[in-house]
C-alpha cells in the first residue's frame, strides 16, 4: 500500500539523519511535542530554526567582512547559532559552530574561514534533507512517531 | 500525536509511556489544588522560545512569554505573580541576570528562577543573580517536569 511505503520511506530518511549523525535526541523532544492540537509542531519548529539560523549566518558572514579579527564579535555571533543548533538537535552543525569557536579562541582567521564555509555546507545539506524528510511526511500523513529511530 | 499501526518498539514503549506519566502527574498534582503552575517564560530566541512554551503547555502549565528581561522586569512591576520563572542569559535591552537581579530585589523571594543558556559560564552569572538553579540548553521535557513538581508541591504546602 502506497500510504504505508510513505510511512516507510519517512522512517527511513529520519534513521538516515540519526545515522549520520545530523541529528540528535533534541529531535525526537521536539516532535515528542506534536499532537492534534499542534500537528505540525516539528515542521514549525524547523522552519523558525532555518529563518533565524539563516539570519545568524548572514550576521556572521558579514562580521568576518566587515570587522576582520574581530573574534569577540564573530564568537559572540556563532554562540548564538550554536544554541539554536542544540535546540532543534541539529548535531553537526552544533559541532561545526563549536569547531569555529575554538578556532576563534585560537584567535586563527584562516581557520575561522575554513570552518565557517564547513558550517554552510552543513547548514545546506541539513535543509534539504530535512526538506525532504517533511515532503514524505506530508505525502504519508500522520503515522511517524517521536522515537529514536531502532538500531541507535 | 498519531502513531505508526506497526507494533511500536520497545523504545516506543517507554516514550508513550513516559509520556502518559509525565501528563498525569503534573495534572494530577495541580488539579489537587485547582490551580496549574504560572511560569513565565523570557527568552529572545523565537525558535527556543516556542519550544519551552510548548513543553510548559504540555505539562499543563499556564505560560506566558516575554522576549527580553525589561519586560519581564515590567510584568512584577505591574504587580503580576509567578511560580517559577525561566530566563535566558544573553538577550538584548536586559540581560536574564540583570532582570533577575531586579526581581529579587523588588522583593519576589518566593517564585523559583530558573537560569537558561547554552553558555556554561551563564551558571555563576545566575546564580549571583538570585537564580535558584541553573539548566543547560536545550532544555529536557523531564527537567522541567520535576521542577514543576517541586513548584506544585510547595504551593500545596502554602495552601
Amino acid at each position: 500500500m502506497e500510504y504505508s511505503n510513505l510511512q516507510r520511506q519517512a522512517a527511513s530518511l529520519k534513521k538516515s539523519l540519526f545515522d549520520q549523525g545530523y541529528l540528535d535526541e533534541q529531535f525526537c523532544q521536539i516532535e515528542y511535542l506534536q499532537d492534534e492540537a499542534s500537528p505540525n509542531f516539528t515542521e514549525e519548529v524547523v522552519s523558525l530554526f532555518f529563518e533565524n539560523s539563516t539570519r545568524l549566518m548572514t550576521n556572521i558572514e558579514q562580521a568576518m567582512e566587515k570587522n576582520p579579527r574581530d573574534f569577540s564579535r564573530w564568537d559572540v555571533n556563532m554562540q548564538q547559532l550554536k544554541g539554536s543548533c542544540s535546540s532543534i538537535g541539529a548535531s553537526r552543525m552544533k559541532n561545526e559552530c563549536t569547531s569555529f569557536r575554538n578556532i576563534c579562541g585560537d584567535e586563527n582567521a584562516e581557520g575561522c574561514m575554513r570552518s565557517f564555509q564547513n558550517l554552510k555546507r552543513e547548514h545546506g545539506v541539513l535543509r534539504q534533507k530535512l526538506e525532504s524528510y517533511f515532503q514524505v511526511l506530508r505525502q504519508a500523513g500522520p503515522a511517524v512517531t517521536a522515537a529514536r529511530p531502532r538500531g541507535m | 500525536m498519531q502513531h505508526s499501526k506497526r507494533q511500536p518498539s520497545t523504545k516506543k514503549r517507554k516514550i508513550r509511556v513516559h509520556h502518559h506519566h509525565l501528563k498525569s502527574s503534573i495534572f494530577m498534582a495541580s488539579r489537587n489544588q485547582g490551580s496549574a503552575p504560572r511560569a513565565l517564560v523570557v527568552e529572545d530566541i523565537k525558535v527556543d522560545r516556542l519550544i519551552l512554551m510548548h513543553m510548559l503547555h504540555k505539562l499543563n502549565c499556564e505560560a506566558i512569554a516575554v522576549e527580553n528581561g525589561k519586560e519581564a522586569v515590567d510584568l512584577f512591576l505591574e504587580g503580576k505573580t509567578f511560580d517559577i520563572v525561566f530566563s535566558d542569559k544573553d538577550m538584548p535591552i536586559m540581560s536574564g541576570p540583570e532582570a533577575v537581579a531586579k526581581i529579587r530585589a523588588m522583593g519576589a523571594t518566593e517564585v523559583k528562577i530558573v537560569g537558561v543558556s547554552a553558555d556554561f559560564g551563564g551558571k555563576e552569572a545566575f546564580m549571583q543573580a538570585g537564580a535558584d538553579v541553573f539548566v543547560p540548553k536545550p532544555v529536557k521535557l523531564e527537567t522541567l517536569q520535576s521542577m514543576l513538581e517541586v513548584v506544585i508541591s510547595k504551593k500545596n504546602m502554602s495552601g
